[in-house]
């Protein structure tokens, strides 16, 4: 079993939604499946932090609000956006506000489970990945500047890339640092030299 | 809609094919509760009036004859069905056609359609109490064995949870063809005695239920050493089966024709004299004769056959049903039900040994049920099934 289907009943849902008979279909439906909620209506200037998924209405929605109010949070959320038509401009909203997943109106009660779970897998998976993505990058800079200060090493001493390597790798362990930091600082010394020769 | 001289309802039982047995004492529940209320005078000086078609077990049958029912037939409420393909198949013609649907069976839940009412249990009302049951009585070795469709499926998926929770363990699971005979189950019937486990957990349905506890019981399976428990295994099935090869097997479920009560004892008697003998009387049977109970009484209050308005007044709606009160629950159009824990006697009766305090309300989206539950505790039932059984 997956852990989003285990964990379904721990999720706090907010439906930013004006208070019709789709409204009162999904509360009742998210009531049925078991999650806390809560309802507001207008759109709210902010975000309760307490709220891990947000269905939102976004007929007549100007997409840069919404997105303003759904980013302006430190824990990321889940978004599943409500539209009664499938135009482009509402199309567009929907991508705009960077939704999970997608409810049409009128809402029937079958299908919201799915879409909730869609919406917060996917969100998940992104969220994992940007993670990971940033990890990478940190990575692939680290390296960069490992191999950069190499280059300066072999250049100045006239040793190879490996003793380079160890030499870095040797200064790192004394001064109980990273071998990124004392790249960083042969590169950033270099630098200088190398700016005070031209001057 | 006629209205003219009668309110007609659709009644969808299978009187023949695989799961005929339990679907005739449906069928058989819901005539008598007409019976009843026409005897009454009918509703508002009308008689109920039955069109009933025979699916034959044919699950896209149910929808035809659903859609039948509604466009020909003109008919607006209908109650049916046993297995959940067969209500798969009704749902989208109900919901089309805005249609009532009472459903009197049992389930595995993670549905609701603003157009049905579920009659029967969801796991949450006896999964629990009975996996308690096994593991404290028997031991926690449990074998699974079930038809191969959706309900066993999520049924099981259920009960392991459930089990794990008390430190048990599934120790086989296989699954079946519903038109499996008793030579088809030799081989599982063989790896139970090599595997030895304490108690074994069956959600096969239907003729091939019947054959499975014969084929355990001939291959010197006793069921007061290793119990077959169930929660679809009923009288019929039992009467089936006959009382050598039953004893000993477990069933849980909300109602039991041995039942020792007021309300149980007058529903017996009317079944009786109706249908000659109360030999087939079980707990799809009395769901569907309260069900229909329930449809009447709120008929009596909106007087019209309106889809919405018989939804709104039936939310809420209680029945002092055979196996005591229940109510269609206003949240999830399921009903609370009681939940009783019956073990099979020499007579081929069932024998009430536990019983929850109260009606459990129904969950039907409950992932993992939780076996502490204060609302699954059991009381024990004195012998003979006493006053509050």
């Amino acid at each position: 079993m997956h852990d989003l289907i285990r964990d379904l009943r721990d999720q706090n849902v907010l439906l930013i939604h004006p208070r019709d008979r789709s409204a009162d279909e999904l509360l009742q439906q998210v009531n049925r499946i078991g999650c806390s909620f809560d309802h507001m209506w207008p759109v709210p200037c902010s975000l309760p932090n307490k709220f891990d998924m947000v269905l939102v209405d976004v007929t007549d929605q100007s997409g840069d609000k919404l997105k303003g109010i759904l980013e302006k949070r430190e824990k990321p959320v889940t978004i599943i956006a409500i539209i009664g038509y499938e135009n482009p401009s509402v199309l567009n909203v929907i991508f705009e506000i960077g939704a999970h997943a997608v409810l049409m109106k009128p809402v029937r009660a079958v299908g919201v489970l799915s879409s909730m779970l869609m919406a917060r897998r996917f969100q998940s998976e992104q969220q994992q990945f940007l993670k990971n993505l940033k990890k990478l990058r940190e990575k692939l800079e680290n390296v960069q500047k490992v191999n950069d200060a190499k280059f300066i090493l072999m250049r100045h001493r006239g040793i190879t890339e490996r003793e380079a390597y160890d030499l870095i790798r040797r200064q790192a362990m004394a001064k109980r640092i990273t071998t990124t930091e004392i790249a960083q600082s042969i590169i950033n010394a270099e630098s200088i030299l190398k700016n005070m020769g031209d001057s | 809609m006629t209205r003219n001289d009668s309110w007609k309802i659709g009644l969808l039982f299978s009187t023949s094919g695989v799961t005929s047995i339990i679907e005739q004492s449906q069928l058989n529940g819901a005539l008598l509760a007409i019976d009843q209320i026409n005897a009454k005078g009918g509703i508002q000086g009308l008689p109920l009036e039955p069109v009933i078609y025979d699916p034959g077990s044919i699950v896209p049958r149910y929808g035809e004859l659903a859609e039948r029912l509604i466009v020909q037939d003109k008919v607006s409420v209908i109650f049916g069905c046993y297995m959940s393909s067969s209500r798969k198949e009704v749902l989208p013609v109900v919901e089309r056609r805005n249609a009532l649907f009472f459903y009197p069976t049992l389930y595995e839940g993670f549905e609701y359609s603003p157009n049905v009412i579920y009659g029967g249990a969801c796991p949450n009302q006896n999964s629990v109490p009975l996996a308690n049951y096994l593991m404290s009585a028997f031991g926690k070795r449990i074998f699974f064995v079930g038809s191969d469709y959706i309900y066993p499926h999520e049924s099981n998926r259920v009960m392991r949870n459930v089990l794990r929770q008390g430190g048990g363990e599934v120790v086989g699971e296989r699954y079946f063809d519903l038109t499996t005979c008793a030579g088809g189950f030799t081989d599982v019937i063989k790896e139970i005695m090599d595997v030895r486990p304490d108690a074994i957990f069956s959600t096969i349905v239907g003729q091939s239920c019947i054959e499975f506890y014969r084929a355990y019981h001939a291959a010197g399976g006793n069921g007061r050493v290793c119990p077959i428990a169930s929660l679809t295994t009923n009288e019929g099935e039992i009467n089936a089966i006959g009382a050598e090869a039953a004893v000993g097997h477990i069933t849980a479920a909300p109602y039991f024709r041995s039942i020792n009560s007021l309300a149980n004892r007058r529903f017996l008697k009317a079944y009786e004299q109706k249908f000659g003998s109360t030999i087939d009387v079980t707990s799809c049977c009395e769901a569907a004769y309260s069900q229909v109970h329930l449809f009447a009484s709120v008929l009596e209050e909106t007087r019209e056959m309106d889809t919405d308005c018989l939804h709104e007044a039936l939310l809420g709606e209680g029945f002092d049903a055979p196996q005591g009160q229940i109510k269609i629950d206003p949240d999830n159009n399921h009903t609370y039900l009681q939940s009783r824990i019956a073990v099979v006697n020499e007579d081929g009766e069932f024998e009430i040994v536990l019983k929850v305090r109260r009606a459990i309300k129904p969950d039907p989206y409950l992932v993992f049920p939780a076996i502490h539950d204060w609302s699954f505790r059991t009381q024990k039932v004195s012998a003979g099934g006493g006053r509050h059984a």
